[in-house]
């Protein structure tokens, strides 16, 4: 196994220079920030839209439907919805990067008996 | 026309029951292979996080399940049915919720899990940070929130079940003597025998199968329940459209007919009037919620009664009798031509008694279409023209009883647009799950998975409900059993009664299936991260396994005891603990998962921060609305806004004024050693 930083003592611990930050980290944090992002254009899309569309409508029995549901809810929501899914799909199989999640051989994950004997 | 408690005619609440022990039996089956499946594994691992190996299906149906909760198949069918379209917005950020909830903190909680191989939530920040103090205060906002949210979800759980078996004589029969049975027990004075015999029910089965098979039996249950939801769901959706355009006119859609409907319905209005009996009582008559009454005449009028009540022997008459009238001429036309529909031609209805109110937002209606508060036209006494009526149901906000901006004013849909994509994040149960998939690319599957799942049972549900209030008219007093009348109406349509049974134990599979997850994050709280972690270190395994199982029951026991006399605001108490667990603990977990200068300091400050200003505004409710569960809205948004944005920001003004972590620990959980190319 590979030995983890922190498992050094202070004077054997690597300089800054001899450390990277690690791939698993910067791909995990950029994933972050795209799906942040796709949170704000929904929010920036679908509320306004329905807020201006189906909100305070002077007459409603003028109002217009799509497949039987109202056009206001069939564009804000129902349609980015299918958009969402399909930008999820791109997400998950072509943006998202693999990584080796390695289980740290610390104590906690093997029995607490195991550990008493291996001290 | 149909009424709830004919509804549940022996034969459907027969299939119900007979639904409901093949589905325990498979629980049950499922918990003995998971304790099976324990033997020769470190048991702590195993028997909290299944050892971090969760596959596709297994991660995403629990994901997904678990946080689908109760709440959306009895809260959310029932708003659908009260408040109209607009619910398609309020749940609107469901189509970025898996995304969300899996994506933004999986692939890096899951790795620091491992690099600190840490078994719960508590077990994370305590590591990451090199902190017991922090690790104690998780496991105290842990144990404080998901103890109040447990009670609530046994009650839902409880009440749904008596739905399923109102009916069964085995029931009624269990209920009169169980009634018997505790009269005269102080504790127990005053609960409804049936309601008790369900908690028991319930209880005890999910925490045997819980603590018998610990997180396995868990996921694996959820699996199964998150089947039977999607099933439930997609056999619903048709048949409601059927039975919707069979009423449509020639060439209109059963959708499309369904919206032109509800454009024309009117919210109905409430109050009490008094019932004279048209014969000579001679035995107690009783007056049975549901019952239909009418006042004939060129335009009649259309009451149900929303409350048990009953006319004595040898008086004529009851007075304060509540009751619901129906507002939309299509609907009161629809009831009286309907074949089934019974009206009580045993008693009238006084005119002189009516004492009727309309809904605050959305019960006006402008008569003389002028755009005026004319005389008799202000019926909710608020003095203000809120809304011509019709149309309501397919614009917003939606109408609304109380609330005089209406169901879902923009503050407020911008306030569910961070409800349930960001502060879902948040739940330290969905987190417990990200940290327990094998491998990232089981994450993506399952991100992919749970967005087709979400896809598959949200939007449908509006439409099914929206159709409700066409098929089902009058139940607005009764909304909480929408699902389950619904369940019964469309099978019943088919000739199909049994299949009622499937259907309305997805309701019961969604609470089950949160209360199980629940119920596992509070033991592991107090054996991993109290007793294991603070107490006694070197515990022996045994112990450890003697004290998950005494613990697990235990907190079942005493959740299932305080359901017996449950608090009343059940969905407040889990709004309540959903979004306070999403204010603490959501920004100090990004900032630790992403932000390499985070420290302790500034992580438990922005906890206790985000705690005490979610809390705040509930407080402040008392002294504003009156009640705790009608919190202070700032700038009227939710309390989880006023939350979030607090410990974000006193999380990162804290950081930055104490002293940067050790560099040992930011090297270890954000860097490894550099390789050459």
């Amino acid at each position: 196994m590979n030995e983890q930083p922190s498992d050094l003592a202070p004077d054997q611990m690597p300089e800054p220079e001899e450390m990277e930050y690690d791939p698993v980290f910067l791909h995990a944090r950029r994933e972050a920030i795209v799906i942040f992002c796709t949170w704000l254009v929904a929010l920036i899309w679908a509320v306004p839209y329905c807020y201006m569309h189906g909100y305070n409508v002077a007459d409603p029995s003028q109002i217009k439907t799509v497949f039987g549901i109202p056009s206001w809810l069939f564009w804000g929501i129902a349609v980015p919805w299918i958009v969402a899914n399909l930008f999820t799909t791109w997400f998950c199989f072509g943006f998202m990067k693999d990584a080796e999640l390695v289980d740290c051989p610390d104590e906690a994950m093997e029995s607490p008996l195991e550990q008493v004997e291996s001290k | 026309m149909n009424s709830m408690p004919s509804l549940l005619a022996a034969s459907a609440s027969n299939a119900a029951l007979w639904t409901f022990l093949i589905y325990m039996l498979a629980v049950f089956s499922l918990a003995v292979l998971s304790n099976k499946l324990m033997k020769g594994k470190n048991f702590l691992s195993e028997y909290f996080l299944g050892s971090r190996g969760l596959g596709v299906w297994a991660f995403a149906l629990t994901f997904a399940a678990t946080s689908a909760s109760g709440g959306s198949f009895t809260g959310f069918p029932s708003k659908i049915y009260t408040h109209g379209w607009v619910l398609g917005l309020w749940i609107g950020s469901y189509i970025v919720v898996p995304i969300c909830a899996m994506g933004l903190l999986g692939k890096r909680i899951n790795q620091v899990a491992r690099l600190s191989s840490s078994i719960t939530v508590p077990d994370i920040l305590r590591d990451r940070f090199r902190s017991a103090a922090f690790g104690l205060i998780a496991v105290a906002l842990i144990v404080f929130f998901m103890s109040f949210n447990l009670v609530a979800q046994f009650k839902a759980g409880s009440l749904i079940l008596k739905t399923l078996v109102l009916d069964v004589g085995v029931f009624q029969d269990a209920s009169t003597a169980v009634n018997g049975w505790i009269e005269g027990i102080g504790f127990l004075e005053g609960v409804d025998a049936g309601y008790l015999i369900c908690l028991m029910t319930f209880g005890i089965a999910v925490i045997i199968y819980t603590t018998y098979g610990g997180f396995h039996a868990v996921v694996w249950t959820d699996v199964m329940q998150g089947i039977v939801m999607v099933i439930g769901v997609l056999i619903m959706l048709p048949l409601a459209l059927m039975l919707v355009s069979k009423e449509a006119p020639e060439g209109t859609g059963g959708l499309e007919y369904a919206t032109r409907q509800m454009i024309e319905m009117v919210p109905p209005e409430e109050g009490t009037l008094t019932l004279h009996s048209t014969g000579v009582v001679t035995e107690n008559l009783a007056i049975r919620q549901g019952d239909w009454l009418t006042l004939p005449g060129e335009s009649p009028r259309l009451f149900r009664v929303t409350g048990e009540s009953n006319i004595p022997a040898g008086s004529s008459s009851a007075s304060g009798v509540s009751v619901l009238e129906i507002m939309t001429p299509g609907d009161i036309d629809r009831v009286l031509g309907h074949e089934d529909t019974v009206i009580r031609s045993d008693l009238q209805v006084d005119l002189e008694s009516l004492e009727m109110t309309a809904y605050v937002f959305g019960g006006e209606e402008d008569r003389n279409g002028n755009g005026q508060l004319d005389e008799g036209e202000d019926r909710n006494k608020n003095g203000k023209l809120d809304h011509p009526q019709k149309g309501m149901y397919v614009t917003g906000p939606g109408p609304d009883k109380r609330e005089i901006n209406g169901f879902l004013p923009l503050s407020l849909a911008v306030s569910f647009f961070f409800m349930w994509a960001i502060s879902g994040s948040g739940q330290p149960s969905s987190m417990v799950r990200l940290m327990a998939f094998k491998d990232t690319i089981t994450l993506r599957r399952s991100i992919f998975t749970v967005a087709l799942y979400y896809s598959m049972i949200y939007f449908p549900l509006v439409i099914i409900f929206c159709c409700a209030r066409i098929l089902l008219p009058g139940m607005e007093n009764e909304s909480d059993r929408i699902m389950p009348a619904m369940a019964i109406f469309l099978t019943e349509n088919i000739g199909l009664g049994w299949l009622a049974g499937l259907l309305v134990a997805a309701p019961f599979a969604a609470v089950m299936s949160t209360v199980d997850s629940f119920l596992l994050m509070i033991s592991s709280a107090l054996v991993r991260d109290i007793y294991q972690r603070n107490i006694n270190p070197d515990v022996q395994e045994k112990t450890v396994k003697t004290l998950s199982y005494i613990f697990t029951i235990l907190v079942g026991l005493g959740a299932m005891a305080g359901a017996v006399n449950p608090p009343q605001f059940l969905q407040d108490i889990i709004v309540y603990t959903g979004s306070g667990l999403a204010a603490a603990f959501l920004a100090p977990m990004v900032f630790a998962l992403y932000w390499p200068r985070s420290n302790a300091s500034g992580c438990i400050s922005g906890m206790l921060v985000g705690f005490a200003a979610h809390l705040s505004m509930y407080f402040s409710g008392i002294f504003v609305n009156g009640s705790f569960f009608q919190p202070y809205r700032l700038l009227d948004f939710d309390p989880i806004i006023v939350g979030l944005f607090t410990s974000f920001a006193a999380t990162f003004v804290a950081t930055l004024l104490t002293a940067p972590p050790p560099r040992d620990l930011v090297q270890k959980y954000f860097c490894k050693p550099r390789t050459e190319s």
